[in-house]
């Protein structure tokens, strides 16, 4: 059988001679993460402001504006369709604390369509090292949400903001945590750079991507 | 090795040749160069953040054992089905087996290095199965019928003006495609009902996450997900080495490999793949299947190239080398093209096909300088040369020529009579400073010129300044 073949490779190569010690490889792999912010990039503001400053350069080409609470989305949302002179009709995420705001004026349906215009979701959370939104997959979240509308509107609650990415490991990812079936760290709008090198939004996934900050 | 090459010779002097291959290699290649230069620039930790690459991969390649347990108890437990492939062949049956019980006429695919190594296009294509490449560079090169140029930027050898003609004579709905955005947006139209209507989605592996029983993707356009979420079953094939000890492992190594490759700080969909649809899901596939592959790697562990597993198939080996940034990918023979290459392709496809790779290097060190995980490519090359070496597999016109050199270096006397009379030699051809052409050395001046030797030799200078210091 392949399996034992391969596992009884790798032992001979790496001169086994007794089976692998659990406790102290674990305990190696985790002293190499350590070290006091080894490795990280450099930081600067509040977590805000950083993960602000990473969604909007050009790099990751976000763009972003501030609530005061989620029942401030749909304004958000109605401003949105206005400026880009796009139909009132969107996919909201079957999202409770979504489906319950009030979205009058506005067509909304709860799943999305292969050729969606615009959907509406909540992230589970942020990194503000690099500008990303989090999301985890459930009945209330599909991944497609973030994956076939053309504008993607995303509201982030910054009390969820983390700092690094490892945070993000360390808070969901702990030993016996379950895992969600997907976990997208989306960040910025969908964009390609096949043709000669030069980067171009929205390749398969959103060409826009606008995050509507509320709390804190 | 692709079946019926060349000589490296001959396909390195036909890539040479082609004035819009350099064209498009320099388009490609010097972007991602000033990319990662910026981005490096502005991360003073980098230096740090390497060693700590380094000692992440090494640690799991001196445990992959128990790594590859760890991670097949966890994957299980998420509802995958684990399968392990000894070879190239034996990974192909297994995912072609899995389309044909699910019943796939249609099969998305997304950008996987290691499904091209394995030869998995040309399995499916075996099996009559429709194979949809979804990565545009994928998607192009498919159209072009070529194999890719490059690890992360596949159809890097192909210019805007043959992707605009590749696209007008095959989409349904091509439009005019006056620039590079609206082709990218022919693509998308063309691909997005593909993706809603495959059976099957098969993805590669950034990593492998052991204690979550996670597989890791990262793609910048978003094809990873649209092919691994809406069919009923999604397959990834992965090599063994891409393990990770846990989701902040490969937040750390994410970190390294995306600035390497294109400059970002983060690409723009980073995705932890784990088990099958849930209960109550609207999307997602019923089945989840991991091919885990060796196709030679725990002979490589055991051959002197342990430090070769430690790749993340970054690309910036590639995008900082002399001779891959001349001849571009194609050239080199094998699936993995450049620096990595050409320590890859002698244990994938054997020395005796590919022991010129190895000598085409000029040792200059850039591809270690800029590997994130720090492989010692020169000294792994080095390897390879000396082992062509010891093997017998060097021709015997390069066994005679160092059998001659060997001879007139250890007779000091006779060295400097012959280099004092080559000097003189190659200044009959020298013009301000350059020789454009000699006998004997057209296989260097056909594409570059020699810079002239200075008009004596070393040992020459040295005792006329001996003599004047008297
Ligand atoms: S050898 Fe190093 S630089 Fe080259 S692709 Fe692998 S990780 Fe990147």
């Amino acid at each position: 059988m392949s399996r034992e073949r391969i596992l009884a490779a790798a032992r001979a190569a790496l001169g086994r001679t007794a089976p692998p010690d659990a406790a102290a490889i674990r305990a190696e792999a985790a002293t190499l993460l350590a070290g006091p912010d080894r490795g990280r990039p450099p930081r600067t503001g509040t977590l805000t402001e950083r993960f602000i400053e990473r969604l909007t350069h050009p790099k990751v080409g976000g763009t972003v504006e501030q609530v005061a609470m989620l029942t401030d989305l749909p304004r958000a949302v109605r401003a949105y369709l206005s400026t880009n002179a796009l139909p009132a009709r969107i996919a909201v995420q079957p999202e409770p604390r979504l489906q319950a705001l009030d979205w009058s004026g506005i067509a909304t349906h709860d799943g999305v369509a292969t050729d969606e215009i615009l959907a509406v979701a909540l992230a589970d959370c942020g990194i503000a090292e690099s500008g990303s939104l989090v999301f985890h997959s459930a009945p209330t979240s599909p991944t497609l949400f973030s994956f076939l509308p053309l504008h993607h509107i995303v509201a982030l609650d910054t009390s969820k903001l983390l700092e690094w990415l490892e945070d993000y490991a360390t808070a969901y990812t702990a030993a016996g945590q379950a895992q969600p079936r997907n976990v997208n760290i989306i960040t910025g709008a969908s964009g390609t750079t096949d043709i000669e090198g030069r980067l171009v939004r929205g390749a398969h996934g959103p060409g826009f991507l606008h995050v509507v900050l509320f709390g804190g | 090795m692709r079946p019926n090459l060349p000589p490296f010779q001959e396909r390195a002097g036909a890539a040479l040749r082609d004035k819009t291959l350099k064209l498009a290699i320099d388009r490609t290649t010097g972007t991602a160069e000033r990319n990662r230069a910026v981005a490096v620039a502005a991360w003073p930790e980098f230096q740090s953040a390497r060693d700590l690459g380094r000692d992440i991969r090494a640690h799991v390649v001196n445990n992959i054992d128990h790594y590859l347990v760890e991670f097949e108890r966890n994957a299980v437990a998420s509802g995958a089905a684990v399968h392990w492939a000894a070879t190239a062949d034996e990974a192909c049956q297994i995912v072609v087996e899995i389309c044909r019980k699910a019943g796939a006429k249609s099969v998305t695919r997304s950008k996987s290095m290691l499904g091209e190594e394995i030869g998995l296009p040309h399995a499916l294509e075996a099996a009559k199965i429709e194979r949809v490449e979804t990565d545009l560079a994928e998607h192009i090169i498919q159209l072009a019928g070529d194999p890719p140029s490059h690890i992360v930027w596949p159809a890097l050898h192909k210019t805007r003006e043959q992707v605009k003609e590749l696209f007008a004579a095959s989409h349904r709905d091509p439009g005019a495609m006056e620039d590079v955005e609206a082709m990218v947006q022919a693509a998308r139209r063309e691909l997005r009902a593909k993706f809603m209507a495959a059976d099957v989605g098969i993805s590669g592996a950034n990593f492998l996450v052991a204690d979550t029983g996670s597989v890791c993707t990262v793609t910048n356009e978003g094809n990873a997900e649209l092919t691994t979420t809406p069919p009923r079953v999604h397959i990834v094939t992965a090599g063994i080495e891409k393990l990770v000890p846990s989701t902040a492992h490969a937040m750390a190594l994410l970190r390294l490999l995306v600035r390497s490759a294109t400059g970002a700080e983060l690409t723009q969909y980073t995705t932890f793949h784990t088990g099958p649809k849930r209960p109550g899901d609207r999307d997602g596939p019923d089945e989840f299947h991991i091919v885990l592959v060796d196709n030679g790697r725990t002979k490589m562990l055991g051959d002197g190239l342990a430090e070769m597993l430690r790749c993340i198939r970054c690309g910036a080996c590639l995008n900082h080398c002399v001779v891959y940034r001349h001849i571009g990918g194609h050239a080199y023979g094998g699936t993995y093209p450049g620096p990595m290459g050409s320590v890859l392709t002698p244990s994938l496809d054997g020395l005796p096909a590919s022991r010129d790779l190895a000598h085409a290097c000029t040792l200059n060190g850039s591809c270690q300088e800029v590997c994130p995980v720090k492989i010692p490519l020169p000294t792994l090359l080095r390897g390879w040369r000396d082992r062509s070496w010891r093997e017998g597999l060097e021709p015997r016109s390069v066994r005679r020529a160092l059998w001659a050199w060997k001879f007139v270096a250890t007779r000091p006397a006779l060295y400097r009579a012959v280099s004092a009379f080559a000097v003189l030699g190659m200044q009959l051809f020298a013009k301000r400073g350059w020789i454009e052409s000699m006998p004997l050395a057209g296989g260097w001046t056909a594409h570059r010129g020699l810079p002239a030797p200075a008009s004596s030799t070393f040992m020459q200078q040295y005792q006329a300044r001996k003599r004047a210091a008297k």
